[in-house]
């Protein structure tokens, strides 16, 4: 077991920097996914965290250890990667044997838990096969299987289930949590996939272009972006954005948009006071936090449908907005065709409004 | 995948091709197959059977070929009087010894090329093949008198020496193109398990098995064929089958069959060799060209 700190770390590939200034805390026992685009810096990160890429400036610490100058063999963690890297010419058996052996340790107690491990994952009528006659699914468990059994103190996972199909990759973010649950071990888990970060991660970093954007739990990123790039990287389908001008009449703060006239709650109003003045600002509102009709109601934003997406218990429609188009989450009951007149109402107590200029959140 | 297959579309010119190629193949095999056929054949005849020959244009004269009393003494002759078994030795020892050590350390030095960047690294990639752009006579006499300085001409040590000077930049340049296939990830995987840098390279040295095979069939072939050097820096006692075949043609008396034995010996280990390892020597080969 152990607790990560990544303190003040630096990436450089020559003069690209890769990860900028990065700080991060990883408590014992955590589940932490590093979240973000690819390109993010996310993989160079797990990667100076193993020890197969030199820490440009900065430090890591494993607990009280000062990892930067150790080899990973030396720093007892245990990694999945997101092509299985498998050795090829050994049975699943044999490649999750490895470690094992090459600690020296006796064979009785490798068996053991060699096949304690193909137990929890179920891949023990796989034990002889080669790599090459796995499926992907069964690879990816052979590679799950090979860092569990060194018992680790901490795990790294890299992608390992974007190569999956969909309905195993759903099934397989459940097994993962399980498992860490299970072992109880610190596990860094690095994804592009909101869906996998939000559903298992006890926090998630949110990466984007080398720079961490955002550090908290699934809820804290889901309900409070940071920021304008948060909010629409996380929650699929993506957050609808809408430039506005923020206005005070009355004492009452208005957001003006061509198509509607929205008033801020009291709340919002006093986070948004001294911080930003009149002016330019994106509203920034999720599609199910948007509701649709097709009469006209008292202060709705009159857009017009483009299409209706079914999708079995839900219905997405795209809309514009004067030039804007965006995406609405309602039931399949709702119907329209193509360039009716349809009405939005937004859930005032859940938008976000971002600053115009920098895309900071005001809340 | 594609079809590997070739479409073909009927045509008179096809057909007309296609009895042109069966004829030059034909042709091409009797040239090739006909020199090692005499040569297998008269090592087993005595000398005046050896040169019986039909008369030209005489086709049904073609059974004197095989009408003779076959005769080991060639070979007897060759082991008893010729000291071959001695050169036989010279030979297995000089080409399998270089060899070796060109595929070590030139595995190594491959590795290293493939995996780490340093500065000057294409300089020192191109230096090393630029070693084998000379042809072997041009260096042939400073490496005498060095090897001479060095008490190596005459002595086994030597011509392995010798061969792997010419091998082993040769073994750099193809390995490192069998271990750029390798993905990095597998080692990394390796030195996650545990392994440190030179236990990582031994993880993945069975992926590049069939390379390193085929170059290790390569290398022995350079040196077992090789005359240049083992006449000159292997002469007198490091001499090697080829140097001692030669030897059998002497002014007053060129003794045919005993050449024709000789050569039978040097040629069929090469051949069950390359029979043997076929199939590794293909894959091996081309295993280099081709990224994922």
């Amino acid at each position: 077991m152990a607790s990560v700190s990544i303190k003040n770390v630096w990436k450089l590939y020559g003069k690209t920097e890769a990860v900028r200034d990065l700080n991060l805390e990883c408590r014992d026992g955590e589940f932490l996914c590093v979240l973000g685009p690819s390109g993010c810096g996310k993989s160079s990160t797990l990667r100076m965290l193993a020890g197969l890429e030199h820490i440009s400036a900065g430090d890591i610490h494993f607990g009280d250890v000062r990892v930067n100058d150790l080899p990973p063999k030396d720093r007892d963690i245990a990694m999945v990667f997101e092509n299985y890297a498998l050795y090829p010419h050994k049975s699943v058996y044999d490649n999750i044997a490895n470690s094992l052996r090459l600690r020296g340790m006796d064979k009785a107690a490798i068996d053991q838990k060699v096949k304690k491990a193909a137990g929890m994952l179920e891949i023990e009528a796989l034990m002889d096969r080669r790599p090459g006659e796995l499926s992907g699914g069964q690879k990816q468990r052979t590679a799950i299987g090979r860092a569990i059994v060194r018992e680790p103190a901490l795990f790294l996972f890299d992608e390992p289930i974007a190569h999956l199909d969909a309905k195993l990759r759903a099934h397989m973010r459940g097994e993962l949590k399980l498992m860490q649950r299970e072992l109880g071990t610190t596990m860094i888990y690095v994804t592009h996939d909101q869906l996998e970060a939000l559903s298992m991660a006890d926090r998630i970093a949110v990466m984007h272009e080398g720079v961490l954007q955002q550090f908290g739990t699934p809820d804290e990123i889901y309900r409070h972006p940071v920021n304008e790039w948060v909010g629409g990287f996380i929650g699929e389908p993506p957050m609808n954005f809408l430039d506005c001008e923020l206005a005070e009449e009355n004492g009452r703060m208005l957001l003006r948009h061509p198509n509607f006239t929205g008033e801020l709650t009291t709340g919002q109003a006093a986070l948004i006071k001294d911080k930003a003045q009149n002016g330019a600002v994106r509203l920034g509102v999720r599609p199910d936090e948007i509701s649709i009709k097709a009469a006209s109601v008292d202060g709705a934003a009159k857009g017009r449908v483009l299409v209706t997406e079914p999708l079995g218990g839900d219905m997405l429609v795209d809309v514009t907005l004067g030039d804007t188009k965006i995406l609405v989450k309602t039931k399949p009951d709702y119907k329209a065709d193509m360039g009716d007149d349809c009405y939005l109402t937004f859930d005032t107590e859940r938008w976000h409004v971002f600053a115009g200029d920098t895309g900071l959140a005001y809340f | 995948m594609a079809s590997s297959d070739v479409v073909q579309y009927r045509s008179p010119a096809r057909r007309v091709l296609e009895v042109l190629t069966v004829l030059f193949l034909a042709v091409y095999l009797i040239w090739t197959m006909l020199p090692i056929f005499v040569m297998f054949v008269s090592s087993f005849k005595d000398l005046l059977e050896a040169f019986k020959l039909p008369r030209v244009g005489d086709w049904s004269g073609i059974g004197v070929f095989f009408d003779f009393n076959p005769t080991f003494q060639h070979y007897i002759d060759l082991f008893d009087d010729n000291n071959f078994s001695t050169y036989l030795m010279n030979s297995i020892i000089a080409s399998l010894g270089s060899a070796l050590i060109s595929v070590v350390f030139g595995s190594m030095a491959a590795y290293s090329l493939s995996r780490i960047e340093f500065r000057g690294k294409k300089d020192l990639f191109f230096w090393i093949i630029s070693t084998r752009m000379a042809p072997v006579v041009a260096v042939m006499v400073p490496l005498y008198a060095i090897f001479r300085g060095a008490g190596l001409v005459g002595t086994l040590p030597g011509l392995i020496l010798a061969y792997t000077t010419f091998n082993l930049p040769f073994a750099i340049w193809i390995l490192k193109g069998f271990f750029d296939n390798v993905p990095y990830a597998i080692e990394e995987a390796a030195m996650c398990d545990g392994c440190n840098r030179f236990q990582a390279f031994q993880s993945i040295l069975p992926l590049v098995a069939p390379g390193i095979g085929a170059f290790l069939v390569l290398c022995v072939l350079f040196a077992w064929n090789d005359f240049l050097f083992a006449s000159i820096i292997g002469s007198g006692g490091a001499k090697t089958l080829p140097v001692a075949t030669k030897e059998l043609v002497q002014p007053q008396n060129i003794q045919w069959g005993k050449i024709m034995a000789a050569g039978v010996v040097t040629t069929l280990p090469m051949m069950f060799l390359g029979l043997l390892i076929r199939r590794y020597l293909v894959t091996g080969l081309t295993m280099g060209a081709v990224r994922e």
